[in-house]
């Protein structure tokens, strides 16, 4: 047995000077957003509001068979009919394999697509794509193709996938995506013999879809020297860019991505689409610009969701009320492509390593397994969603057996300061108590049998808890990078130029404020590009709860170097040392004598009839890792006649260092707790189970939570424990939020009514059926 | 073959030639270039095309283009009163802007509208009016929590400027 590799926390955290003298003025304070205005009057253009003269539009045809060979596909009568310009099927596409998940440098992708393949392996894999004048014209071309289908069977289950004699889906042995993700610390057979008790259960989570409200649009368009422009609805402009690079066998510069607002992505958006591909292709073939937007049912059917995991939990518990070992075996289904499948798996595996502790006795195995699903991605919470159902879930089940509140039972093995991390460092900081010590305070936690029950005999009311820790960015399993460029213009004024797409996240605003309260300029001054790969400096991409931590880190880097540049320039006119002088309300000044000053305009515009200087602030910010902390607070009323659940309130409470700005922190809590809700009651992407259809592939069927649905939301951000890599101290939210409401519903799912749910989504009929069980 | 619809835009009168198959959002976005009402799912289920007709929050996914011959409409390039940089905004989108009730941003044109036809029958809505008349507009990103204290904030008055 192996001990834990201990890293020292964060090694490299940047050495930057991140105190603007006497307090922040614009970072930690809640402006509206920077892009707010575009969006409220609709004047924000999104992928599919762009048109080009000369415009195609594209479509593609989806597989009605979970599993087939595509024998043969006819053109003819689509070619025939008036206004088709280009059909295309497997037998025209470049045959290069591709991971269709973009982020680099990771050994954990697996390049297993085929731009249009000649075997569909789910229900809606694109097997041919056409372009017309119309889309009108291009969906009928689709009723045109004949397909020669071989029908293969179809597998769904991961346990059946991996049985010998199963469908191969890729060839692979057990149709394994990759090896099993192991971790095994200390001895956990020692440690099972030294508990005083056993848990174990089997947990099982649902196939959630992101839902971002934008269907997934992109325009592509080819000049007449081969250079590729694409708009298009990605978190990851830049891999966008490489991956089309590599399939489409063009030069990264020949490839120009952009993407100006975003319709939210989840996580999602990180993958190429098939679409991306194709619509490039069917640009290049017809010489014309080609549009092509997903309906909402293809956003389901080609789009990615969540995994679907089956988790089995074995936690030994000494007689002191602490943890001895745990054993795990995680098993998530990634459908058709592997997309990020080993990815999850190997998050979901780390993260239930850590949160409570168990005296370091660890075995855990994960594996990612292919089946004929619609495919299973990066979805907001990736793998810890999850695990830390499974682990909190049972973790209430333990406090429970002894007797003892849940809370106090979390507080005696949740981890703190100098435990280990998912990652294997150190933690930094008890942030785990502190946001359950502050939710049980507004909660009045102790006090809360004392609420009278409704009168209603039927009705039963309770309150759960539960806890997540999350990185911000994707260290280790990506080294991460981000960068920025801050150009001076020649007024004072700034452009700020960064990679990472604006999802909806306001990563925009969350950048302009750091540059602002760096440079001592207002808000107002500061105009941000981001998501143009011809014009931003490499970006990853905007995932992993990593824009302010890392991007946010570069552009902090990228406007300290451009200060630093300011104040040397100003030394000359202000006859003082760099040093001895500061910026501030757009200007340079000399710190013990203020009224010695230029402004930023006057410093930069040129003079004696030369033109102006540009002068450019460039960051480069590779950071670690940092952990952001999470406690919610649910409080549930279940209707045990039709097994309603209804959530009542949430408070959640998350420590995450320093919020760059509050109320935009606060935007990302209360809708990661609303998917949450959603995942933990009424989401559900249903798949046939006989021929891999899915079944409820719109917002009718599909049901997420409406403005009626909501509870009250109470947020609470603690800025405790600030991080030393991030930019002021800040870490990540993103994905922090959806991770804990799940548990804390189940758990209130019991305290309400005994019943103890092991299973998401928790519907009215799993409900009543655990409950019929009891 | 193509129709003359003649319809009232955001004030302006304009005379269209479309499809009789086109829906209003496809008018709208395509013929009239107005882009700011967004197709979510195209088969009124999300409401983020919602516009209003004569008076009513519809889904403009759901109505032919034909069928707004004669009839007025209002998108949300329409909604403040006027459209140069830096005029005022309609108090609702003042107040979304500053309450941060928008964040990708693309169901806030259709919210607008739905919380602009409440607020022109009631312009006092309790907090459960304000719910039920965004019910049929799906967000996901806000939790809708931002978007229905920015809808209450108008009706107290505190965003209008």
């Amino acid at each position: 047995m192996t001990p834990p590799t201990v890293l020292e926390p964060y090694p490299s955290a940047p050495a930057v000077d991140q105190s603007p003298g006497d307090g922040l003025s614009v970072v930690n304070t809640s402006p509206p957003r920077i892009d707010g205005v575009e969006k409220v009057t609709g004047s924000a253009l999104y992928a599919a509001d762009y048109s080009l003269p000369g415009m195609l539009y594209g479509k593609i045809l989806r597989s009605e068979q979970a599993h087939a060979r595509i024998v043969h596909i006819n053109k003819n009568k689509a070619l025939a009919l008036e206004g088709v310009k280009a059909v295309i099927t497997h037998a025209d596409v470049p045959h290069v394999l591709h991971p269709g998940a973009p982020a680099p440098r990771v050994g954990q992708l697996v390049a297993d697509q085929y731009v249009l393949a000649e075997k569909a392996r789910y229900f809606g894999d694109g097997i041919a794509a056409v372009a017309a004048t119309t889309e009108e014209i291009a969906e009928e071309a689709l009723h045109l193709l004949a397909v020669e289908y071989e029908p293969l069977p179809p597998v769904f289950d991961v346990e059946e996938a991996q049985k010998p004699g199963a469908p191969s889906i890729h060839g692979t042995e057990g149709n394994l995506v990759g090896p099993p993700f192991i971790i095994e610390r200390g001895d956990v057979d020692k440690g099972f013999a030294n508990a005083d008790a056993i848990f174990e259960g089997h947990y099982e989570t649902g196939r959630p879809v992101p839902c971002y409200m934008e269907p997934n649009a992109c325009l592509c368009r080819f000049d007449r020297g081969g250079k590729l422009t694409i708009w298009s609805s990605t978190q990851c402009a830049f891999m966008v860019r490489g991956i089309l690079s590599q399939v489409l066998d063009i030069p990264a510069h020949d490839v120009r991505v952009i993407v100006e607002h975003m319709g939210g992505g989840f996580g999602a958006k990180q993958d190429l689409y098939q679409h991306e591909f194709v619509c490039a292709l069917l640009a290049r073939e017809t010489h014309r610009p080609v549009k092509m937007e997903y309906t909402r049912k293809e956003s389901f059917l080609g789009g990615r969701s969540r995994h679907p995991t089956k988790i089995y939990l074995k936690q030994g518990l000494a007689k002191d009320g602490t943890l001895t070992a745990r054993e795990v075996r995680y098993k998530s289904n990634t459908g058709g492509y592997a997309s990020h499948g080993l990815g999850i798996t190997a998050v979901g595996c780390l993260d239930i390593a850590s949160l409570y502790r168990c005296e370091e006795n660890l075995k855990i195995e994960g594996i990612a397994v292919y089946t004929n699903n619609p495919i299973a991605g990066a979805y907001r919470g990736f793998g810890a969603v999850q695990a830390f159902f499974a682990l909190e879930t049972q973790i209430d089940e333990m406090a429970v057996a002894r007797g003892e509140d849940p809370l106090d039972f979390r507080l005696k093995n949740i981890v703190g300061d100098g435990d280990l991390s998912p990652s294997e460092h150190k933690i930094l900081g008890d942030g785990l108590a502190a946001c359950l010590k502050r939710g049980a305070e507004e909660t009045n936690w102790y006090e809360r049998k004392k609420v009278e029950q409704p009168k209603e005999k039927f009705l039963k009311r309770g309150w759960g808890v539960a806890t997540e820790m999350h990185s911000s960015g994707a260290y280790p399993d990506i080294n991460e990078q981000s960068n920025a460029i801050v150009k001076m213009n020649e007024d004072g004024t700034v452009n700020l130029l960064i990679g990472m797409a604006d999802l909806g996240t306001g990563t925009r605003t969350m950048a302009a404020q750091i540059t602002a309260e760096t440079l001592g300029i207002p808000l107002k001054d500061i105009s941000v590009i981001d998501g143009d790969t011809d014009i931003a400096p490499f970006d990853i991409g905007a995932y992993a709860s990593r824009t302010t931590f890392v991007g946010g880190g570069a552009v902090l880097k990228a406007a300290n170097h451009l200060k630093r540049q300011l104040l040397e320039l100003a030394s000359k006119p202000l006859n003082t040392r760099w040093e001895e002088l500061a910026l501030g309300s757009g200007r340079v000044f000399v710190k013990k004598s203020p009224n010695l000053e230029i402004s930023l305009k006057d410093l930069v515009a040129g003079e004696g009839g030369r033109p102006p200087r540009t002068v450019i602030g460039q960051g480069n910010n590779e950071p670690t890792v940092a952990y952001s902390f999470g406690a919610h607070f649910a409080e549930v009323e279940v209707d045990i006649e039709t097994g309603q659940v209804r959530v009542l309130q949430v408070v959640a409470v998350h420590e995450i260092g320093k919020a760059i700005n509050p109320n935009a922190v606060a935007g990302q809590i209360e809708g990661g707790v609303q998917q949450g809700i959603g995942h933990s009651l009424t989401e559900d992407f249903i798949i046939d189970k006989k021929t891999g259809r899915p079944l409820n592939p719109s917002f009718v069927d599909y049901k997420m939570p409406l403005a009626l649905d909501m509870p009250k939301i109470k947020t609470i951000i603690l800025e405790e424990f600030p991080d030393p890599g991030g930019p002021f101290g800040a870490k990540g939210i993103g994905e922090d939020p959806i991770i804990p409401i799940g548990p804390a519903i189940g758990n209130a799912v019991y305290d309400a009514t005994g019943v103890r749910m092991r299973k998401l989504p928790i519907t009215p009929e799993k409900f009543l059926k655990a409950l019929a069980e009891v | 073959m193509k129709c003359i619809v003649s319809t009232t835009i955001n004030g302006e009168q304009r005379e269209l030639a479309i499809e009789p198959f086109r829906s209003l959002l496809d008018v709208l976005r395509n013929e009239a270039e107005l882009t700011g009402s967004k197709k979510g799912c195209d088969v009124g289920d999300c409401g983020a095309c919602t516009v209003i007709m004569d008076g009513k929050p519809v889904n403009s996914c759901l109505i032919l283009g034909v069928e707004a011959d004669g009839s007025e409409i209002t998108t949300i390039e329409g909604l403040a009163a006027e459209t140069a940089p830096g005029a005022p905004l309609h108090p609702l989108q003042e107040s979304i802007l500053q309450q941060g009730g928008a964040q990708c941003g693309f169901c806030t044109p259709g919210i607008l509208m739905a919380a602009k036809a409440l607020f022109d029958e009631t312009p006092n809505p309790t907090e459960e009016e304000a719910r039920f008349a965004i019910a049929g507009n799906l967000c996901r990103c806000t939790g809708y929590t931002k978007i229905i204290d920015a809808m209450m904030t108008t009706a107290a008055g505190e965003a209008v400027r």
